[in-house]
């Protein structure tokens, strides 16, 4: 029986208290979770030093004496190895935004959907199981294969799987990983006002050091893109953030695109990434134009900023986008022929997608069916986001 | 990882060839990096033989621009392959290293 993880709730409200421990009373008594209680920041601190076998803290933002982004900022200064998860107001976004800055791993939103709560813990300690396997490994200098299986497992830990579906529209998503490297991955976060971001990125090489830039990536996205409407102002400020300390010039290309479900419009911008594909309800498919853009991490802000424009679609009812990666189109066949953006465009040709998983489904079934025994030299990874055609 | 080089009056023209990606992105950067001397006056890296380059192909070419730009060395890539010129393209590496059409222009123009 492994350790429970030990679970730091920092909030001021005396209610919360009881309300955790009644409603996660089976995780506790089947010695999943240990909780602990603290009022505000200071008192959080405390606990802390005192004790350094914390795994992850759950902290509200507003509290008297230390609020919980001045304890985000302190818990660096800390050296210890746990995961802070930030509870706000809803649609307090400025806040969530700071907090991701500040490198909080997730957030949930009150009132506490404790479901929620459960899957977001689960999977910041699943994280942390795989970040410290990493860390531990590395420090042991492991055998190659060894790292990019870790590697792997990191990749997998923070590719989020609880699709957004509702009468509007829906999302699904896919990552296989090439055995010998593990560096994409795609990710979605719900903004004010209905709006959904959703991104699909690409990571250069492979390995651990691939595995942690992709973490460091994969938050500054989601940071960037909480608070800002625009694609365009969120890679700028993710790029500034990955740019400012990359001694090892690694880089990620990334398609970025907020989409709107009450217009159906979507706007996207790309770092270096292939443009997305909308599939029309007539099966036809065509790639969005390109918006310029460099790949994240190692163009100079004003250079960066100089080359990127976003663009703006409208997906009519039935319509559906699709972000991919080049693992889709150089997927490689036995006689090294490249799978190749005009089978992607014409796949749909015989039926439209019905819905995100179909075309998903589509998608990965032609690119296994193509490749057949050619092993796959990369990932592929792919995102769908099918407008209802009748909400 | 193969690559031919000619130096003539400091320029080093380095031409490698084949497919580069992450399988063997870390002997391209070792090929690379011994072909390149401290007292090169400019570096001329001709890809017309490379038919393919992945982004961890990709992120040695930062390594190396990365170097020689430590040294004031002019750097710069020539004779892309259309399917490598579109990656450069699309990634914006064409904004971040200097590209010439073919090596006459490359050293004709880079100072």
């Amino acid at each position: 029986m492994s350790q429970p993880w030990r679970i730091l709730v920092v909030d001021d409200e005396p209610d919360l208290e009881p309300l955790v421990l009644q409603r996660m009373r089976r995780q506790i008594r089947g010695g999943k979770y240990q909780f602990e209680f603290a009022g505000n920041g200071l008192e959080a601190l405390e606990k802390l030093r005192a004790d350094d076998t914390i795994d992850l803290v759950l902290s509200d933002i507003n509290m008297p004496q230390m609020d919980g982004l001045t304890l985000l900022s302190q818990l660096s200064s800390l050296n210890q190895d746990l995961r802070a998860v930030i509870i706000s107001a809803y649609g307090d976004m400025g806040n969530i935004r700071t907090a991701m800055n500040r490198g909080a791993f997730d957030f949930v939103t009150k009132p506490v959907d404790f479901d929620d709560l459960q899957i977001t813990i689960d999977r910041t300690v699943e994280h942390l199981r795989q970040w410290r396997d990493a860390t531990a490994s590395r420090d042991k200098l492991v055998t190659l294969q060894n790292e990019l299986d870790i590697a792997t497992n990191v990749q997998q830990s923070i590719l989020p799987s609880d699709f957004p579906s509702t009468s509007e529209y829906e999302i699904n998503a896919n990552m296989v990983a090439a055995r010998n490297v593990g560096g994409d991955f795609y990710d979605y976060v719900a903004v004010p006002n209905d709006r959904m971001f959703a991104t699909v990125a690409d990571v250069s090489d492979k390995g651990i050091p691939a595995a942690l830039f992709m973490m460091s990536s994969r938050t500054a996205l989601k940071g960037a893109a909480i608070g800002t409407g625009s694609p365009r102002e969120a890679l700028v400020e993710a790029n500034r953030v990955l740019q400012a300390d990359n001694p090892t010039l690694m880089f990620v290309t990334v398609i970025l695109a907020v989409y709107d479900p009450h217009s159906g419009e979507v706007t996207y911008s790309s770092a270096g990434h292939d443009p997305p594909v909308v599939v029309r309800t007539d099966g036809s498919a065509e790639q969005m134009p390109a918006t310029g853009g460099i790949a994240l991490g190692i163009a100079p802000e004003e250079l960066f900023t100089a080359t990127l424009s976003e663009h703006t679609v409208t997906l009519a009812p039935g319509e559906t986008l699709i972000l991919y990666t080049d693992g889709v189109s150089e997927a490689m066949n036995v006689e090294h022929e490249e799978f190749g953006l005009a089978r992607l465009l014409e796949l749909f040709v015989d039926k439209a997608p019905e819905n995100a998983e179909e075309a998903m489904n589509a998608i990965f079934d032609a690119v296994a069916e193509f490749a057949g025994e050619a092993p796959a030299s990369d990932d592929i990874t792919c995102l769908a986001l099918h407008r209802s055609a009748s909400p | 990882m193969e690559l031919a080089q000619e130096r003539d009056s400091g320029t080093n023209v380095i031409s490698p060839a084949g497919r580069v990606d992450g399988s063997n992105s870390a002997d391209f950067h070792e090929a690379l990096a011994a072909a390149i001397a401290d007292d090169d006056s400019r570096v001329i890296l001709d890809m017309g033989g490379i038919d393919y380059i992945s982004s961890a192909g990709l992120r040695v070419l930062l390594l190396v621009a990365q170097r020689l730009g430590g040294s004031s060395t002019p750097f710069a890539v020539c004779s892309l392959a259309a399917s490598v010129d579109e990656v450069f393209r699309i990634s914006g590496f064409n904004q971040i290293i200097t590209v010439y059409g073919t090596l006459d222009e490359a050293k004709a123009q880079l100072a």
